[in-house]
């Protein structure tokens, strides 16, 4: 059955919004990303125009991410300490990071800045996960080495002001830590124009040293955040936003993440780091592939410029 | 139903054949030029096409009565208009990436032409560029910005059709116009697939009555193209009243996860 879309001003079979819908939310209730990266290209396949896409993609992430949020502090795995820290963080970065694109407009070469830095940022963000859970899956029993090699970075996080400790977590930090790598994570993300859970997710892990289970609750429910302010400010100054390709969209996206929470929960850490590992990857991979390869139409839609 | 008709005729009244192409001249588009041997008339039969929220393109089929003896050349178009679309272009000689913008003057968002014959056969040049019929002449008419030369512009003008093309809004054919006779008039037939991709919007239907290398004859009508209902409420909120449209898209977003969320703890007992 198709169904007509007012702002996208095109007709899609719904079928298609709800499986994409019930896929992408499966991954967000799992490893705690937003799923921009592959729904909004997903949506630019099936003839949706590209700044409608990722506008109401960001609506639909808001009924994700409020359903895997709200799977994942039933279970006591959201952070909202951390979480808000990071939101803080995440808040000022964005900000920073829209004066960024406007930096490299004036520049020109904007696009090869952009589409360069989030190759590079998927390369060695899913390469780095993938060997390091793979290593870690391996030795498992010898963890002692490990530790000691982190001691100096430890020691010098641990010399940082503010320490506080997140009960959730498990975790002792500085609150300047959150705040920072939140506004960096807030900074790449707004430059790249995505919400940038696969960057948020291994800094806590990695960085913040958070137990992955907690990571993809608290990640979700600051996602959820980004994502209201992100969805509010593309519907009153670019009216991008279709209420009904989001609604087709959440139908599938909210039964998904709670079926990923339910999921992830059998899984153990390391399993959930090497899959979201091999997704981001792949999007490398075939984002590399699209680079490229000469395309059909040397043409495309504007911006909203 | 709306019905947006008019037809010429150079034969019946000379003061109206005065008047129309005193207001013809005036509007600056069409000259008449010659005298035609029948009435020309055009009539689109769906001439108000509403968009509800099960709509998924339409039809609509143009027919009248015309001299069987001219040939005919139908074209539908939107509004001349300004497009920005982006250019791809490699990058370090390796990456395929946006390079630029493109801006096009004169050019409507949607194109459709069917002609008895070639138009490019049937008529001189400066009649198929008066009428802007065919890519060629609609090519020569619109701009292509910013190009480095007249090959430049025809390369960047072709990769506009073939997007256009491919987005099913452009269309040139030929050679499916049905005519026949009946009770001693000559009628012609033709319909066009109406893509869902198409804006709303009015678009003119143009008929040319074309012999011995011009056009003799001109007849036009119109296709109304409508968002009805729901659709256009969803529409004009989300344009219109931009800060409650947000709100409201985010408050029935965070319902909904809510609610899914509710569902699954009665009927999952996951633990």
């Amino acid at each position: 059955m198709y169904l007509y879309l007012p702002v996208a001003l095109t007709s899609i079979n719904i079928l298609v919004p709800i499986g994409l819908g019930l896929a992408v939310g499966l991954l967000s209730g799992l490893f705690g990303v937003g799923g921009g990266f592959l729904m909004t290209p997903l949506l630019i396949m099936f003839g949706i125009p590209s700044t409608v896409a990722a506008a109401t993609d960001s609506n639909q992430i808001v009924a994700a991410s409020t359903s895997g949020t709200y799977a994942h502090w039933k279970v006591g795995n959201v952070d909202f300490k951390m979480g808000l820290y990071l939101l803080l963080g995440g808040f000022i970065g964005g900000l920073a990071g829209v004066q960024g694109i406007k930096v490299l407009q004036a520049m020109g070469n904007a696009d090869f800045v952009i589409k360069m830095t989030y190759v590079l940022m998927l390369g060695i963000v899913g390469a780095y996960m993938f060997v390091e859970s793979l290593m870690s899956m391996r030795k498992k029993k010898e963890e002692s080495p490990k530790q000691e090699k982190e001691s100096k970075i430890g020691a010098f996080l641990k010399s940082l002001p503010m320490q506080t400790h997140f009960e959730k977590s498990g975790v002792t930090h500085s609150l300047l830590l959150p705040v920072i790598f939140g506004g960096f994570v807030g900074i790449l993300a707004a430059v790249m124009g995505v919400g940038g859970g696969f960057l948020m997710v291994p800094v806590m892990v990695y960085i913040l040293r958070m137990p992955m289970h907690v990571v993809v609750g608290t990640s979700l429910f600051q996602i959820l955040f980004n994502c209201i302010e992100v969805t509010f400010l593309q519907a009153y100054t670019n009216h991008n936003v279709d209420f009904i390709l989001a609604v087709l969209l959440l139908v599938g996206s909210t039964v998904g993440a709670q079926v990923g929470a339910v999921f992830g929960r059998k899984l153990k850490g390391e399993q959930l780091k090497i899959i979201l590992a091999v997704i981001v990857l792949v999007v490398t991979v075939k984002i590399v592939f699209e680079l490229t390869m000469s395309p059909s139409l040397l043409v495309s839609q504007g911006g909203g410029h | 139903m709306k019905i947006v008709r008019s037809s010429h005729s150079a034969v019946h009244g000379r003061t109206s054949t005065w008047l129309t192409a005193a207001l013809v001249m005036l509007l600056g588009s069409f000259i008449l030029k010659g005298v035609a041997s029948a009435e020309l008339t055009a009539r689109a039969n769906h001439d108000h096409i509403t968009i509800d929220f099960f709509y998924h393109g339409s039809t609509v089929s143009v027919s009248g009565v015309s001299d069987p003896d001219a040939d005919l050349v139908i074209k539908i178009s939107a509004p001349e208009g300004h497009q920005a679309l982006r250019k791809k272009g490699k990058v370090a000689g390796l990456l395929w990436m946006n390079v630029g913008n493109l801006d096009y003057e004169h050019v409507p968002s949607l194109y459709f032409l069917t002609a008895t014959k070639k138009p490019e056969d049937i008529l001189a040049l400066e009649e198929l560029d008066r009428a802007v019929i065919g890519y060629p002449a609609l090519a020569r008419h619109a701009e292509v910005k910013p190009v480095s030369d007249e090959q430049d512009k025809a390369r960047w003008f072709d990769e506009f059709i073939r997007y256009k093309e491919a987005s099913r809004v452009y269309s040139v054919s030929s050679g499916n116009i049905t005519r026949s006779e009946k009770d001693g008039k000559h009628t012609y037939y033709t319909v066009f697939d109406w893509p869902y991709q198409a804006s709303p919007g009015d678009y003119t239907v143009t008929v040319y009555a074309v012999r011995d290398k011009k056009i003799v004859e001109t007849a036009e009508s119109h296709v109304l193209v409508e968002q009805v209902g729901i659709v256009k409420r969803l529409a004009d909120m989300a344009r219109g009243r931009g800060a409650l449209y947000g709100t409201i898209s985010i408050l029935a977003a965070l319902g909904a996860g809510f609610g899914v969320g509710l569902v699954f703890r009665k009927g999952g007992g996951s633990h």
